[in-house]
């Protein structure tokens, strides 16, 4: 998986260092500004309520 | 084989990952972004009432004014509107720097800009149940020590004309999440008999799980106008 995204990155070692990084960071935000936000409300850490709200 | 092996091994990783991200995110990054939340939503209340405080003086105010020091009440508020802050909450025993803003609704979305004041209780210093929850962790931990909490303990309020002091007088209490009578008018198991100005405060319990909540249950002690200066519960 990892390996055939590396070999369809453009450009020598560095570039596609680079973009990868780039790749993890995009992934990374996405994840924290909708992902997480979506999945924490299922998780029991939100129920403080006596009326099941 | 190959192949496989090594596609397993690279999904156990990312999954790996991805929890070791989620656990940041909930242990840090939820409290980051909830101390930014309730910082701009007390600023809004500042912001709010120093516009209130340039014009004239509302009868609410006046009110306040006239009947200060007592456990009157002021006349009643205009309608919480949902989603908003309308109030700062103090509680010296949880810190003396802890101050949180209290929104309008229980909704997970207000939940995670500051306390939640349950819909369908009474107004602040108002006849009936004042009622609040608030997470006990996650998006900024603000009821992370409740169970310190005892009888006696201030919790004061201020909606901008007027201090509220409540006095804790029973608590922590552990009741199940259907038990919703402890946010009646009149409570029956915290030992009020009769009508009155009381507080309500509610989170979870066990600190990471949602078998349980706990409660305190407070009666209004005094009220007095901001131009009086800060109420005695708060001052050093």
């Amino acid at each position: 998986m990892y390996g055939w995204i590396w070999r369809h990155l453009p450009g020598n070692a560095w570039v596609k260092a680079l973009i990868s990084l780039a790749l993890v960071l995009l992934v990374v935000y996405v994840l924290f500004q909708y992902v997480f936000p979506w999945a924490e409300p299922l998780l029991p850490f939100n129920d403080v309520t006596v009326d099941n709200q | 084989m190959r192949l496989v092996v090594r596609t397993v091994s690279e999904l156990c990783i990312t999954v790996g990952a991805l929890i070791c991200l989620f656990v940041v995110y909930v242990l840090f990054w939820t409290g980051v972004r909830a101390d930014g939340a309730m910082s701009h939503q007390i600023d809004v209340l500042h912001d709010q009432w120093s516009k209130k405080t340039a014009q004239p003086r509302s009868t609410a105010g006046s009110a306040a004014g006239a009947t200060g020091g007592t456990t009157a009440a002021p006349a009643e508020p205009a309608p919480y509107r949902a989603g908003k802050p309308f109030a700062i909450m103090y509680i010296p025993r949880l810190g003396f720097t802890w101050n949180k803003p209290v929104l309008e609704n229980t909704a997970v979305n207000t939940l995670k800009k500051g306390l939640g004041h349950y819909a369908n209780t009474a107004q602040l210093g108002q006849l009936g149940n004042f009622a609040v929850a608030g997470h006990r962790r996650t998006y900024g931990d603000p009821f992370v020590d409740f169970p310190k909490l005892r009888p006696g303990d201030a919790v004061v309020l201020t909606d901008g004309t007027t201090w509220f002091t409540y006095r804790i007088d029973k608590g922590p209490y552990k009741t199940v999440p259907t038990d919703i009578e402890v946010i009646d008018p009149v409570p029956r198991k915290s030992g009020y008999t009769r009508p009155g100005r009381y507080l309500t405060l509610t989170t979870c319990d066990p600190e990471w799980g949602h078998s349980h909540r706990l409660i305190v249950w407070g009666h209004l002690d005094s009220t007095q106008p901001v131009d009086e200066g800060k109420p005695a519960a708060l001052r050093r």
